[in-house]
């Protein structure tokens, strides 16, 4: 009987090591490069067909796509500035939903499962946001430590506590993404794990939930995708209005 | 399905405000922890941190459920 976790494990298929660092090509870094391939292979497909003004199955697929994205964006931080930002979030948007959608395939790695990529991309967009705010606001940036309208007794209380909370910001985006794909995928499996180990009169009852849990899994993926980028939309949004 | 709808966003909701406390708090007491090890103030950084973390938690709590807030009156309008 394999263990619920084991499809979280990494295993090396081509290794390289260069120098005492480990860069061997494993099945996690092998779904990174499908998910990449699936979406930029859409649309590219759709660009070199020739841009259709009345639009095909997946040309519409993908203009609704960019077209929520893009309200998303103008919405949080606005209109002129979310401009330069569209791509990016764009982006982050469909890697993650393409990487979350991925893991769903049976016999496949789900990425965004390990905390290092979540964390990685994270602590990237917290580095973003400070250089955003440091570049657009110089000096002035550390006001946002500074809520308005609190009284000056306040102060010395209120910047330990803003410090805390922007530090917060990367790692709950961070975790919050990476724990709700592991506790799905690991629901996933010890229901698979039940129902292949129960005689059949009794296996039947877990299996048809692995199939309600599945499309459960399918609305987490969108959900959790949307999450990430709204949030990574606020922090920049944050930083360019400064309250 | 709706009210299947309403129960799985309302459960995504406590998740999410719930990661926000638990992360800031954790934050605070790793460096009232720090602070400890470094200055050997033991005990007091941690407990600072700890009540700073939650303060903050708070903090982010509030400003994530105010964004909810804007959401929905968006939906209803």
């Amino acid at each position: 009987m394999e263990s619920p976790l084991h499809h979280f494990e990494v295993h090396t298929i081509i290794p390289i090591h260069i120098g005492g660092l480990d860069l061997s090509i494993n099945n996690a870094i092998v779904a990174m490069w499908v998910g990449l391939a699936i979406v930029a292979g859409a649309f590219m497909l759709v660009v070199s067909r020739g841009v259709n003004p009345v639009p095909g199955k997946l040309q519409s697929v993908l203009e609704v796509a960019l077209e929520f994205i893009r309200s998303m964006v103008y919405e949080f931080i606005g209109e002129e500035e979310g401009k330069k930002y569209v791509p990016f979030i764009a982006t982050l948007f469909l890697f993650i939903l393409a990487c979350n959608l991925i893991g769903l395939v049976p016999g496949s790695y789900t990425i965004t499962s390990q905390v290092a990529v979540t964390g990685a991309i994270a602590v990237g967009i917290f580095i973003m946001t400070l250089v955003i705010g440091f570049g657009k606001h110089g000096m002035h940036f550390f006001g946002i430590l500074v809520p308005p309208g609190i009284p000056k007794i306040m102060i010395p209380l209120m910047i330990p506590i803003e410090i805390i909370s922007m530090l917060a910001r990367p790692i709950s985006l961070a975790v919050r993404l990476f724990a709700n794909m592991t506790a799905g995928h690991t629901v996933l499996a010890v229901l698979f794990g039940l129902a292949m180990t129960g005689p059949l009169w009794l296996g039947w009852l877990p299996f048809s939930f692995t199939i309600v849990i599945n499309g459960l899994e399918i609305a987490i993926a969108f959900i959790q995708a949307y999450i990430f980028t709204t949030l990574t939309c606020v922090y920049i949004g944050d930083v360019i209005k400064l309250h | 399905m709706s009210k299947n709808d309403g129960l799985r966003q309302g459960m995504q909701i406590a998740f999410k405000l719930g990661t926000e406390l638990t992360v800031a708090t954790l934050i605070g007491a790793l460096m009232g922890y720090g602070i400890d090890n470094l200055l050997g103030t033991r005990p007091w950084g941690l407990a600072a941190g700890v009540i700073l973390g939650g303060a903050a938690g708070s903090l982010n709590v509030y400003r994530a459920a105010m964004l909810l807030v804007i959401e929905e009156d968006d939906n209803n309008s």
